[in-house]
């Protein structure tokens, strides 16, 4: 709707700002903002189980609105679209829709196991210290590095 | 702690407010970094781009020794008792766990939280994403119960 947001924020901007958004809520809360807690949270309390933590849904619908705000109202709107030009590019709708779909069942397979992910991982337990998550964040990064490097040597990505 | 048992409505009230805030600046900083595209994440996994390593690094830079020093200090937070920091030690679920999630983070090219920036832009694919890491998730909540049931089946009652 606006154009207020440039195309990418540099990296100095976004990566400072989220730092300090992760020191706000352990200030505030003493909690880790992760995003596939957020997932396990939302997913019982869709299933309408008991002992849910309501503001993790809460914060999954955040996600989702900021999301939202940035892309379509501080720029000016992105289409509707896959998402996925590159692996279109390189494989039949039939092929991306079970790609995209199996890789993400490893996601949250793996982000369960390893008890969180990206965010709640590599950003809050490394800020933190956790050797643990230090440990997680290098195997998710060298298994992703040299998984996409196989991926491209075998397939036309 | 001594207002949780206070006011434990309106500090639940204060906590869901407080969750919402914090995911619309998460998704909105995201997105702000392109991070729901499909390209950003592929090009930092290729090694063409290392923008995403001085984003994730220059958010710990900042986050860390911030949270030392105010875990040191002893800081009492409003809404979640004193700030207490995890120490976590490695395990082998973690190695696993991350090694898996890494596979995953390579061919669905996103993770957790960009999926759903990436369908409130607009990327209907997303939605297959964010299926998919729910089933995952549950899959392995599942294996989890079951390992416990075998577990507790397996010590024998003390009378």
């Amino acid at each position: 709707m606006f154009e207020l947001l440039p195309d990418r924020l540099p990296w100095w901007i976004a990566g400072p700002t989220l730092g300090a958004l992760i020191v706000v809520l352990f200030v505030v809360a003493n909690q880790p903002l992760g995003a596939s807690g957020a997932y396990v949270q939302t997913s019982g309390f869709l299933r309408r189980r008991t002992g849910v933590a309501t503001w993790r849904v809460w914060y999954f619908v955040g996600m989702f609105a900021g999301g939202f705000l940035a892309t379509q109202v501080f720029r000016s709107g992105s289409d509707i679209r896959s998402g996925y030009d590159a692996l279109r590019d390189a494989f039949p709708l039939g092929i991306v829709i079970p790609l995209v779909f199996g890789g993400a069942i490893l996601l949250g397979y793996g982000a369960g196991l390893a008890g969180g992910c990206t965010s709640g991982h590599g950003l809050c337990g490394t800020a933190q210290r956790s050797k643990a998550s230090v440990a997680v964040t290098a195997t998710f990064m060298a298994t992703a590095i040299a998984t996409t490097a196989v991926l491209q040597l075998v397939t036309p990505l | 702690m001594s207002t949780t048992t206070a006011h434990p409505v309106r500090q639940q009230r204060q906590l869901n407010a407080i969750g919402l805030l914090t995911g619309a600046l998460f998704g909105g900083i995201l997105a702000g970094a392109n991070l729901h595209e499909f390209d950003s994440i592929h090009s930092f996994l290729r090694l063409d781009d290392l923008y995403i390593a001085w984003f994730m690094g220059s958010a710990i830079a900042v986050s860390a020794p911030i949270l030392w020093w105010l875990e040191r200090r002893g800081t009492d937070t409003p809404l979640g008792g004193r700030l207490a920091l995890s120490r976590a030690k490695p395990e082998a679920h973690h190695v696993k766990g991350g090694a898996i999630f890494g596979l995953g983070w390579a061919i669905a090219g996103t993770c957790p939280a960009p999926a759903l920036v990436m369908v409130s832009s607009g990327a209907l694919l997303g939605l297959v994403a964010i299926a998919g890491i729910f089933l995952g998730l549950h899959l392995r909540e599942r294996q989890a119960m079951r390992e416990l049931v075998d577990l507790t089946e397996r010590v024998p009652v003390r009378n």
